[in-house]
């Protein structure tokens, strides 16, 4: 296992294609924590976001004598994510988003927008434009969503990202540029 | 009240759309040139550009997770990974014996019905001495073997998808490490 560890995505997926399954355990550490953050940005719930991460993990090994290389493995990873996730928001509804000032499950202790010295009034607008950057981000269309936090929360280009999300990158564009929009709508009496 | 950090707003309209990606690093050098110019000697753009850095990255904070959590998520991954190829392993072993016969018997049928469209379709019927697939020319034969035979590794195929797919929690028979031996 020492030397598949250096072992590209490409190499990994063709031993496991070729029968080598434990080289895909390689793949689970390289992107565990990836597949759990996009699933926890579309659920926020830590047990549902492992669930759907390791299906995805389970989907990905059963079909990967399917993987044609013709994306690289990251991307038609990804897909199987977004997918599981998008399946798991349209079965349960509007995915129910934890108020951002409660602060995440972890750490227990608000996240501030704003940097700085924090006056009581200059919390009091960070706890507010936090209540609104999590409700834009809740009433964003899920495609507009979807492109945002693979963009802003995973860092993937805007290419595999319209990779991942079969479709253009102009599509991609339109989809950031809109969700930065809504953010500022949002935050337009703020202040 | 004073206006004094209202965020996102007052950038060049025809710039704005540029400078979301410039700020991803999605702009392509040439165009990230003529951006940085404009950057260079527009305050509200610059400002939008250092919202952008403020705000996008605490849109949604991520959970901060322990070493062990992760180790855990990998040894439950890992499992479930086990769990899934022992049952899909099951289904193999099950439908082994049956894939030996199903295949012949699958050509057979298909070699009949074939047949019975040639008998039907010229109107006559042959003489019982003519066996049915002296009748079929032999790459037809092959064909419709060779057909079935994909049949039925599809059907194998989406058994086992339909497996995998079965029950988000799969029981563990593997061992897990940590739980040695209960059984
Ligand atoms: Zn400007």
């Amino acid at each position: 296992m020492e030397s598949a560890q250096e072992l590209g995505d490409e190499a990994l997926v063709a031993l496991c294609q070729q029968g080598q399954g434990q080289c895909f355990e390689v793949l689970v550490r390289r992107y565990m924590e990836k597949a759990f953050h996009i699933a926890y940005d579309f659920t926020r719930n830590k047990e549902t976001a492992k669930d759907l991460s390791q299906d995805a993990f389970l989907r990905a090994y059963a079909n990967i004598k399917r993987f044609d290389g013709r994306s690289s493995f990251y991307t038609w990873f990804y897909r199987i994510v977004v997918n599981l996730c998008l399946d798991h928001a349209r079965r349960n509804g509007r995915v129910i988003w934890e108020s951002l000032d409660q602060g995440t499950e972890e750490s227990g202790t608000p996240r501030q927008l704003v940097d700085g010295q924090h006056q009581p009034d200059q919390e009091a607008i960070a706890g507010e434009a936090n209540r609104r950057a999590a409700a834009t981000l809740e009433s964003m269309p899920n495609k507009q969503r979807t492109a945002f936090l693979l963009r802003n929360q995973e860092g993937l280009a805007i290419a595999d990202i319209a990779k991942v999300m079969k479709t253009t990158e102009g599509t991609v564009r339109v989809y950031l540029h809109r969700a930065v929009a809504a953010l500022r709508q949002s935050l337009v009496e703020f202040v | 009240m004073e206006n004094r950090s209202a965020p996102l707003i007052g950038a060049c309209k025809n710039y704005e759309e540029d400078l979301v990606l410039y700020y991803y690093g999605e702009i392509g050098a040439s165009e990230g040139g003529a951006i940085e110019r404009h950057l260079a000697q527009c305050s509200p753009c610059g400002k939008f550009v250092a919202d952008l850095g403020h705000l996008l990255p605490q849109m949604a904070p991520k959970p901060e997770l322990s070493q062990p959590f992760w180790d855990s998520y990998f040894r439950e991954t890992v499992a479930k990974l086990d769990a899934q190829a022992e049952r899909q392993n099951w289904w193999r072993r099950w439908l082994a014996p049956m894939n030996g016969w199903l295949v012949p018997a699958f050509g057979t049928m298909a070699v009949a019905l074939l047949a019975l469209v040639l008998v039907l379709e010229k109107g006559y019927l042959p003489s019982f001495t003519d066996t049915t697939s002296a009748n079929i020319p032999a790459e037809v034969l092959v064909d419709s073997n060779q057909l079935e035979f994909f049949k039925s590794l599809d059907m194998l195929e989406s058994l086992s998808t339909l497996e995998e797919q079965d029950g988000a929690k799969p029981e563990r028979k593997t061992s897990r490490e940590g739980d040695s031996q209960v059984a």
